[in-house]
């Protein structure tokens, strides 16, 4: 019996959701120092100083050695393009008017990154090793949207 | 009785254990406290990550923390980067059962040495956990009544109950035992001192179930270190060993269980007393930690896994049998009742709890008798399976 059916009046169904209100996530300690930084304007990553590997975002153990992390450093915040892609549709397939384009950034030494909005880049102009740096909000609250985008380094 | 009923290769070895604090709300992310115990076990077994060939983790629904896949979002904080890694999960019984998927690990001879985490962060999801447990019921026969995970958990009480012929002062000494053993433990979030009154007088929630015979809502972590034979001795002294392990499901159907006495914890006990060599569970077993987020299902599982006969468990409690000093302590760490019931994590705490007591490293809650045989058990899935760890030293 096709699903179809069920509009023919040939079955019954019953419609359901699961009723939870909301989810509230904590940021955790490593998060936390991440997104206190973005506040100040600051980008926050967290070093192992057994293995020596610097995270970004910061976690508060390593992933090479499960030591704890307690050292958490101010990156310089002159990234480059890892890699792009180009948004022509939203989510519910409606085409958009502006095209957004969307960067994997990553930071000297560091293992990890930043995936954000590239804004005053033209599609044709990007490519992979171009260099980069954030525009943050005047006002800030803690978030990724703290930064605004990211933009190519005059 | 025949000593094996599966073939392996390696005998099993647990050499390091680990342990959260178990809270209500915790502030640390679901992988920092993941990574909290298993960083904990690795010390306590003096070994480090690059010792470890591969991880198994645990946990239970996603819909608690609101984390899709969480299993794969926690593998770097399991020490899972670049290793292979496998997550189970079978509901309430996860715990242990996590314990026996890293067993069948090393005993396959796949794998030398393993991490085995289970973590539980149940206090995302709002307004309470009670939403999401309503949608384990069948969706067209069940839910439209608005079911809700106590009725269960009611209807097994009152039917133990009356086909025993059990007060309810009884059961409640459970509850009082277990909260008073978690007043020596460093992780619990409920132990407390209290009477039977007080469980009798809490307020009643779904007749019989009443507010204090219920395990809390809770988020933490634990794990454990295994490791093959060779290994073993290489590591440690006091290995403690996995001589059996055993698993079972009962019908999904809840209507067609038998609802006195859990068949699916007697069928996954039978494998594990098989594979250790164990005739009489009573005689056998010094110490055990069952599965308790409800003091009647301490009393049931102790029936379901010969600990006790049928309807004899609230008899052996009264007598004084299953405390710390008794002939056959049960839940000396306090269990669910009194530690708390972060799902998966509560599950692999018992097993932990049974290798400090079996090495006589816990503290102010080791039990008076010499312990060389103890069992770690849970139950879950849609309240239908059993899960059993035997351990000897």
């Amino acid at each position: 019996m096709s699903v179809w059916d069920v509009f023919n009046g040939k079955t019954r169904f019953l419609e359901d959701n699961m009723n939870v209100d909301k989810f509230v996530y904590t940021l955790g300690h490593g998060y936390e120092k991440f997104f206190n930084g973005l506040k100040e304007g600051k980008i926050i990553a967290s070093k192992c100083s057994e293995c020596g590997v610097t995270y970004l975002p910061p976690r508060i153990y390593c992933e090479e050695c499960l030591s704890e992390i307690t050292e958490f450093v101010e990156i310089k915040q002159n990234g480059v393009v890892l890699g792009y892609t180009i948004q022509n549709v939203d989510k519910d397939g409606r085409h958009l008017k502006e095209k957004v384009i969307w960067a994997l950034i990553g930071f000297n030494g560091v293992r990890g990154g930043i995936f954000h909005k590239l804004v005053g880049v033209e599609p044709e102009e990007i490519y992979v090793g171009m260099p980069v740096k954030p525009v943050f909000r005047e006002e800030r609250k803690g978030s990724i949207n703290d930064i605004q985008y990211f933009t190519k380094t005059v | 009785m025949a000593r094996m009923n599966i073939n392996f290769k390696n005998r099993v070895a647990v050499i390091g254990a680990g342990l959260t604090l178990f809270r209500r709300r915790m502030y640390e992310t679901s992988r920092e406290l993941a990574w909290e115990a298993a960083k904990q076990a690795l010390d306590s077994a003096g070994l480090t990550l690059n010792d470890i060939d591969a991880v198994v983790f645990g946990s239970a629904p996603d819909a608690f923390d609101g984390i899709h896949m969480q299993g794969e979002h926690m593998t770097d904080a399991a020490g899972g980067y670049m290793k292979p890694y496998t997550r189970v999960y079978v509901g309430g019984g996860t715990g242990v059962f996590t314990a026996i998927a890293g067993w069948w690990h090393v005993a396959s001879g796949l794998f030398d040495r393993v991490l085995v985490v289970a973590e539980e962060k149940m206090s995302p999801v709002r307004p309470h956990p009670q939403f999401v447990f309503h949608h384990i019921f069948d969706p067209v026969m069940d839910k439209p009544l608005g079911v809700n995970l106590i009725w269960i958990f009611a209807l097994e009480m009152a039917r133990y109950m009356y086909k025993y012929n059990i007060k309810k002062e009884d059961i409640a000494l459970v509850s009082v035992k277990n909260k008073r053993n978690a007043l020596d433990h460093p992780a619990a979030q409920v132990a407390a001192e209290i009477t039977v009154d007080d469980v009798l007088n809490s307020e009643t929630l779904v007749w019989p179930v009443q507010r204090l015979d219920i395990s809390p809502v809770s988020d933490g972590a634990a794990a454990i270190v295994l490791c093959n034979e060779e290994y073993a001795k290489q590591y440690t002294d006091t290995p403690v060993w996995i001589e059996g392990v055993g698993w079972s499901l009962d019908t999904t159907y809840w209507t067609n269980r038998d609802l006195a006495f859990p068949k699916y914890l007697y069928y996954a006990g039978k494998m594990a007393y098989k594979m250790a060599g164990i005739d009489n569970p009573r005689k056998e077993i010094d110490v055990a930690e069952v599965y308790d987020p409800f003091d009647y299902k301490e009393l049931h599982h102790m029936e379901g896994l010969q600990l006790a006969r049928k309807g004899e468990a609230p008899i052996l409690t009264r007598e004084g049998v299953t405390q710390r000093d008794g002939d056959l302590p049960i839940n000396p760490s306090g269990g669910l009742l009194g530690v708390g019931n972060p799902i998966a994590a509560a599950g692999l705490m018992k097993v932990a709890e049974i290798f400090w007591q079996l090495r006589k490293e816990a503290g102010k809650r080791q039990v008076a008798k010499d312990p060389v045989t103890g069992l770690a058990q849970a139950w879950g899935d849609l309240m239908q399976i059993g899960t059993v760890v035997i351990m000897r030293v």
